[in-house]
């Protein structure tokens, strides 16, 4: 590596840096909030034929467990102003119930655990997704 | 050895001499956007990606010489001496455009291929930040063997960088919300519309426009989906990321591969993992771009019969 490498590359990381304040300080920092009608409507441009039957929600509205009609299991998470689904076979993540916590592990490094604070006690059915697994 | 003939010019460092009007373009659609309402921002989205784009530079400092001595050992038994002269670099055009077609089409189409390119395509976001988002593994991922038999058919390997840096220059500018269509430029030319159709993960958008700067291999090729104003392009993959850490954007694909390879029962299932369409399985049970098209056609099928009934 050259000294004009460093250089340009130490250039490049302070533009990366500036153009990120830039657009935070523009105000492109506004976080989704999820809820049961930003579920359906990001299922249904996902999944056109998906149907939610039951879904519970983080105490923060940042990420939601959903059962679909057909059995799948659906994971939602706000990715800043967007969100990001998953909808998989049940038993194809890892879910388990810990703490008034509902957590979810992938297989795939680029969709982390899903870890979500729920309001009140976990409905049956996820007692269920999660026993099924244990 | 048989030495390419030099350029008879210094070739300037294009990508690097492109960073300010890149910055500045940057900067203005940022503005554009405040103030028509028209594409979206975010700034960890932005973040992301533009550390993907300082990572890709880096790998390129780290690692690009093995393509460039890719392209020098090729060349000594290249087919002809091509010189620079101005038709032969017309030629080199084309065929550099072509060259990225195909690897661009095959970089959607093979896994293996698609574990590199799968990065640029990883936000739900289409900005110009998103050109900046780039693979971190392309150079080890070989994506450089398409460009190899242009240097063997004769082009000096300094004239193919060339024009391939002049390519991905001109495609930077396309990856944006602010402009609509074009006009007589649609035609030829590769532009905003037809590389956001090229982004989106609708159905009916999948696997099409893998156009660099001419649009004209897709239509020759039969890639060619125009953007349809009734059905607005989402945009990211279809197994969207749950991250903005860098390091995973980089590699998620590679360790699916790995951990895919490691469950094959034979060498069958190790080569449809490493070299099949993204989504293959040996059971079929994961969704691939035929398989969805497949779907969303069928349902097309099936709602315009229920209309028609």
């Amino acid at each position: 590596m050259s000294a004009m490498d460093l250089y340009t590359t130490a250039g490049s990381a302070i533009v990366v840096v500036l153009l990120v304040l830039v657009a935070w300080a523009m105000g492109f920092r506004k976080a989704a909030q999820l809820d049961a009608d930003t579920l359906a409507r990001e299922l249904a441009a996902a999944e056109p034929r998906g149907r939610l039957a039951d879904a519970v929600f983080s105490a923060d509205g940042r990420s939601a467990i959903a059962r679909l009609a057909d059995g799948k299991l659906l994971t939602a998470r706000v990715m800043a102003d967007g969100v990001s689904l998953r909808i998989l076979p049940a038993g194809a993540a890892k879910l388990s119930l810990r703490d008034g916590n509902a957590i979810v592990a992938f297989a795939d490094i680029g969709y982390p655990p899903l870890s979500l604070k729920l309001k009140e006690e976990a409905p049956a059915w996820l007692k269920a997704l999660a026993g099924e697994q244990t | 050895m048989r030495d390419p003939a030099p350029p008879p010019f210094e070739i300037p460092d294009i990508i690097t001499y492109a960073v300010p009007g890149f910055v500045l373009l940057i900067i203005l659609e940022m503005i554009y956007v405040r103030a028509a309402g028209k594409g979206r921002y975010q700034a960890a989205d932005s973040a992301s990606s533009l550390m993907m784009g300082l990572g890709n530079q880096i790998m390129g400092i780290l690692v690009g010489f093995v393509a460039i001595a890719a392209y020098l050992w090729v060349s000594q038994y290249r087919l002809f001496d091509l010189g620079w002269t101005w038709p032969v670099m017309l030629a080199c055009f084309f065929a550099e455009d072509l060259a990225y077609y195909w690897f661009h089409r095959i970089a959607h189409e093979r896994r293996w291929f698609w574990a590199s390119h799968v990065v640029h395509h990883s936000s739900q976001h289409y900005n110009l930040t998103t050109a900046l988002r780039q693979t971190w593994t392309g150079v080890l991922g070989f994506s450089f063997i398409f460009w190899l038999p242009l240097v063997y058919i004769g082009f000096p390997p300094a004239m193919v960088f060339m024009f391939s840096a002049i390519s991905l220059v001109y495609q930077f500018w396309i990856h944006t919300e602010a402009i609509g269509r074009m006009g007589p430029l649609e035609w030829v030319m590769n532009t905003p519309s037809h590389h956001r159709v090229h982004h989106a993960i609708n159905a009916r958008y999948l696997d099409a426009n893998y156009a660099g700067v001419l649009i004209i291999w897709d239509r020759m090729f039969g890639s060619f989906v125009p953007e349809d104003d009734k059905e607005k392009p989402r945009y990211g993959i279809v197994s969207q990321l749950g991250t903005f850490n860098p390091f995973r954007i980089a590699f998620h694909e590679w360790a699916g591969i790995f951990r895919d390879v490691r469950q094959a029962k034979n060498l069958r299932e190790v080569l449809g993992y490493m070299f099949g369409p993204p989504g293959w399985s040996p059971d079929g049970s994961r969704k691939t771009s035929a398989s969805i098209k497949r779907e969303w056609a069928e349902a097309q099928q099936h709602g315009a019969a229920i209309v028609a009934e």
